[in-house]
């Protein structure tokens, strides 16, 4: 824990800021995420502000222990008569030479609140005011959070350690017996929500009812139609789905189509580097940037089919069915406003069911025989399932794959059909999808705006000194761990374990299988944060 | 689109070179208020503001905020280069208004959605 208290004297522009840029190293020092580092200045320069503008003199006194960032700012000032009006946005009593600085917006209390995960505020006229705020800290992650949909339902956890085995980017761990997943190595993909056997592992955040139709645009996904057997087509549920009452439903195929015809037009007539890899599945456009940066410039610079279609939906209320957490994440970093609704294919499930029962015992016949279908050639090389993924990544990274033109990677078996959010087995499914016959949709490929870009991974230590320390300190846990990578103590391996101990995410007894008295752990000098899930 | 090669489209001069980053076209805020500039900030954002004030120049730090864009022609006084120059904030100044500077960077950024690469 550390404590520190720092002056702030009423009326001293010049130096306003001061206090609130002394917190900032400190929170630097402490590796502290730079999103929550972002939330705590904005609450600290307020506050400390707030003195400079209004009172005589203050302190701002800031105390940082495990987890946790502590700001109290006290002053010697005029009080505030109304607290409740003052919390009010844009009310404010700044005099006139604060507000031609560009201060007294009336915003300042209101952004202390938005920004702290716990705020107070006491206040006596001619007394002065004491703002109270606290802010979690997340200390291992510099990769902004809530860019993956996992939630975790703890409560559920069996500690079977299948997800801790099945993330491809080794993002999970299970301490403490509750699983954890490190956001700046999660990808977003599937893998542990597949693997975990109590759902433990989920999607965040969506709805699983529709909602009222009559004001909706719905769309789905051709994974999300063909959930229903043998017997129903995914004409008859978009039927079934029209006869809901919705203002319209769309689905994603023609933008699925067009942003592949885009990506092939691409590789063929505009790439430099190849093979072009097509960013149809966010997932792996995640991993590229994370694992793979030196891919970044082959990927085709589009925008997701779905991401494409929310942003053609700009303007209307519409509710899309999800078939995994990134694309999720997708919609929800879209442009698009409003937000759309997002919601589970169970609901779906759950809604159209009952209308196409009486069919789903049937066995289905094959199509009929129109001859042999005309395969669309070698013009893209879909790969699908995370495993092969990352092999093909790993080949076209090292130069093997320079006979691929273009590569369409799906982090799910057999594309978005093997997301474990559906209930069909992903190659029975996706054998039945058949594109329902219709008017073509205007569907088009939408170029992106933001480049990729490499996803800043971890820093061990913002003091480059330091994290070469913690780096020769891992290097030497590692060695002392038995190497076999059990993953019995909750991380997948070894090196993952020593890296965790060194960081203060778990304690070199979490190693079961270490022999007794054999290598000692290095310290990590200071006790390791009990951190806890978010 | 890097910030100097942003300000060159734009007609903006450069005053302090700083980190010459690419600019998120999403995040490109215009406001004179210090607490809607706070609160807008991001580690790939630019400010375009009419604030010719050394506690922009704090915001910016704090708020580790790579640009500035000045409009109506302000000229930043010494102590607020030098600040930009501490912090590696690239300063510059747009000879427009506010209304006018940020069409042309709106323009400039939505034009150019093709990455380089």
């Amino acid at each position: 824990m550390t404590a520190a208290t720092y002056t702030i004297v009423g009326g001293d522009y010049e130096h306003g800021g001061a206090a609130s840029r002394a917190l900032k190293e400190q929170l630097k020092k402490v590796g502290a995420d730079p999103a929550v580092v972002r939330r705590a200045m904005i609450a600290a320069y307020e506050a400390e502000m707030n003195v400079v503008i209004h009172a005589e003199r203050g302190e701002l006194r800031a105390e940082l222990q495990s987890g946790q960032l502590d700001v109290e700012v006290v002053d010697e000032g005029p009080g505030i008569p109304d607290v409740e009006q003052a919390m009010r946005p844009g009310y404010s009593t700044a005099s006139a030479t604060a507000r031609e600085l560009g201060f007294g917006a009336g915003m300042g209390l209101p952004n202390i609140k938005k920004n702290s995960d716990q705020f107070a505020i006491e206040s006596a006229v001619g007394r002065g005011t004491r703002v109270r705020f606290t802010i979690l800290l997340k200390p291992q992650s510099l990769y902004g959070a809530g860019r993956h949909s996992l939630h975790i339902v703890a409560e559920r956890c069996k500690q079977s350690l299948h997800c801790v085995r099945a993330c491809p980017t080794r993002a999970v761990r299970v301490f403490r017996g509750r699983p954890e997943v490190l956001d700046y190595l999660c990808i977003d993909c599937t893998a542990c929500i597949a693997a975990c056997p109590t759902a433990t592992l989920v999607m965040k955040g969506t709805v699983d009812v529709l909602p009222p139709a009559g004001d909706f645009v719905l769309v789905v996904t051709p994974e999300s139609l063909v959930q229903f057997g043998a017997g129903v087509t995914p004409a008859r549920v978009l039927s079934e789905l029209g006869a809901l009452g919705w203002r319209d439903v769309r689905t994603t195929a023609d933008w699925d189509a067009a942003l592949r015809a885009a990506v092939i037009d691409y590789a063929w007539a505009e790439a430099a580097a190849r093979p072009v890899i097509s960013p149809a599945c966010p997932a792996v456009v995640n991993l590229i940037e994370m694992r793979f940066p030196s891919l970044i410039p082959q990927l085709a610079p589009f925008e997701s089919a779905i991401t494409a279609l929310a942003t053609d939906l700009r303007g209307q209320r519409a509710a899309f069915v999800v078939s995994c957490p990134c694309q999720r994440t997708a919609l929800l970093a879209g442009e698009a406003e409003p937000k759309p609704e997002l919601i589970l294919p169970a609901a779906l499930r759950a809604a159209v069911r009952p209308r196409v029962r009486s069919n789903t015992s049937s066995a289905g016949s094959p199509p009929a025989a129109n001859g042999v279908p005309k395969t669309p050639g070698n013009q893209i090389l879909r790969v699908t399932g995370v495993r092969h993924v990352l092999g093909v990544l790993e080949a076209i990274e090292d130069g093997l794959a320079g006979d691929v033109r273009a590569v369409e990677p799906w982090a799910c078996d057999a594309g978005c059909f093997g997301s474990p959010l559906l209930a069909e087995d992903p190659y029975l499914a996706r054998q039945r999808w058949v594109p329902p016959a219709g008017a073509p949709a205007a569907a088009q490929a939408i170029r992106r705006r933001r480049p990729f870009e490499p996803r800043k991974g971890l820093r061990l230590d913002s003091d480059m000194g330091k994290a070469i320390q913690k780096l020769a300190k891992i290097d030497k846990m590692t060695r002392a761990l038995p190497g076999g990578d059990c993953a019995i103590c909750g991380a997948p391996t070894c090196a993952a374990l020593a890296e965790d101990i060194v960081l203060g995410r778990a304690t070199p007894d979490a190693c079961v299988r270490r022999p007794a008295g054999g290598a000692t752990a290095p310290t990590t000098g200071s006790a390791p944060d009990q951190e806890k899930g978010p | 689109m890097r910030i100097d090669e942003l300000a060159r489209r734009v007609g903006a001069q450069v005053l302090v070179p700083g980190r010459n980053i690419n600019i998120d076209p999403e995040q490109v805020y215009a406001g004179d208020r210090i607490s809607d500039l706070l609160n807008a900030a991001g580690d790939h954002a630019l400010l375009v503001t009419n604030l010719a004030s050394t506690h922009l120049m704090r915001v910016a730090e704090l708020m580790d905020i790579p640009g500035i864009c000045l409009v109506n022609g302000q000229i930043p006084d010494e102590a607020m280069r030098q600040a930009a120059a501490e912090h590696g904030t690239l300063l510059m100044a747009s000879p427009l208004g506010l209304f006018q500077t940020c069409g042309r960077i709106f323009q400039t950024l939505h034009e150019e959605s093709r990455p380089a690469s």
